[in-house]
């Protein structure tokens, strides 16, 4: 996978599970009413 | 977008201009992720409509076949490699929703099989790529790049240890180019294997994630063969990637040694550094599903989220493969890689199929 040489202050993992948290709070909450396939 | 970046402060507007970078190349892995979907559908409908009995190509192999012509025949412009290069954040984003399929007690009892599985794949494939390097005459450190990258999880791996270990760009890129190279041949060799064998859904899966390189690869060729043998292609992956720390860790401690270089110190922090986070929010992504934080339709809806993610990452394989770059990486890094991981791909392979017979891989 490509590396990133800027350093950042998070990580790509760590925004991968913010962005996954950010969701299900955001579906739990209600504000995705429904996600289709 | 310029007015924009005239009115934001310097460092904002130079975040926004790199946000603003991302865009087209992500439009392009939705839009060819769609494609694939939509050839997929179209291909069922039409056969159902004129009583055909076609193939069914699910949207996966489409994405990547899809992505992969258009790198290999017009290119990726500049101007969408950025947000192409985004397709490891989707990935992530996909495993770590996909946690919401597995309950606590099942990624315990699955992983912890998996660990046995993962502890032997990673001793067999490190003495074959050691002893196949040895032999073949290449240079010690793009040998301990190939066992490290066929061992563990593919290209990130090597990327680790590479500082780690003071390996040079040449034999990193030799490295990262046949691992890669082998990645696009498993994707299609793995399904076709597992179908032939008449594999489960979950033995199929736990070989994908035990002998496939990479994290996308292995999701993908999962996926090829059915959605759930993706689910446990997604899980023996991640157990494989947990472990990355500690080979990189091996690794760097023997190459100080070696080389009387700097020693590794603080070595739990170390540990930690290397170590794949997106695992962590998986297991609370299971954790909040086992506590039934979320409703039924609610882990439908999550479930469906990790797919378009993995719908992204898909398009990004296809169109971050480029056969004439593979081409280049010279043969002898390619013979040793493709041996080894023959051999190992054999090995885990007899695993999971002694394992289906005694442990009931259903």
């Amino acid at each position: 996978m490509p590396s990133d040489p800027v350093p950042r202050k998070l990580s790509l993992d760590w925004w991968s599970v913010i962005a996954a948290l950010a969701a299900s709070l955001l579906i739990k909450s209600g504000l995705f009413p429904h996600i289709p396939w | 977008m310029s007015e924009a970046a005239t009115i934001a402060p310097a460092s904002e507007s130079s975040k926004l201009v790199d946000f603003l970078r991302l865009l087209p190349g992500i439009a392009l892995l939705a839009a060819i992720g769609l494609l694939g979907k939509l050839a997929e559908q179209s291909i069922s409908a039409y056969g159902k409509s004129h009583h055909l009995a076609l193939p069914n190509i699910e949207y996966v192999l489409w994405a990547i076949l899809i992505g992969l012509a258009v790198s290999n025949t017009i290119g990726v412009p500049e101007i969408f490699r950025p947000g192409v290069a985004t397709y490891e954040l989707w990935l992530k984003i996909g495993i770590v929703l996909l946690g919401v399929r597995f309950l606590l007690g099942d990624v315990a009892k699955l992983g912890a099989t998996s660990l046995v599985f993962v502890a032997i794949e990673l001793a067999v494939s490190i003495a074959i790529m050691t002893w196949l390097g040895r032999a073949l005459g290449l240079s010690p450190k793009l040998t301990s790049l190939l066992a490290i990258g066929s061992s563990i999880c593919g290209v990130s791996a090597i990327i680790a240890a590479k500082g780690a270990i003071e390996a040079d760009d040449e034999d990193v890129s030799y490295a990262i180019g046949a691992i890669l190279a082998l990645g696009a041949f498993s994707l299609f060799a793995f399904p076709a294997i597992g179908h032939l064998l008449g594999m489960s859904d979950h033995a199929f899966g736990l070989w994908a994630g035990l002998a496939v390189d990479n994290t996308a690869e292995a999701t993908a060729a999962g996926a090829l063969y059915s959605a759930e043998a993706a689910k446990f292609a997604v899980l023996a992956k991640t157990t494989r990637n947990a472990t990355i720390g500690f080979v990189v860790l091996a690794y760097a401690v023997y190459w100080a040694r070696k080389s009387r270089g700097a020693s590794v110190e603080h070595k739990a922090a170390f540990l930690w550094q290397k170590f794949p986070k997106f695992v962590l929010g998986f297991l609370l992504i299971s954790l909040m599903a086992t506590l039934g934080v979320f409703s039924k339709p609610q882990i439908t809806d999550l479930a469906n989220l990790s797919r378009w993610a993995f719908l992204l990452t898909f398009a990004g394989v296809g169109l971050q493969t480029n056969f004439k770059d593979l081409r280049k990486q010279g043969l002898r890094p390619l013979i040793v890689g493709a041996v080894g991981e023959f051999g190992i791909a054999a090995l885990t392979l007899a695993m999971v199929l002694g394992a289906a017979r005694f442990l009931n891989l259903g």
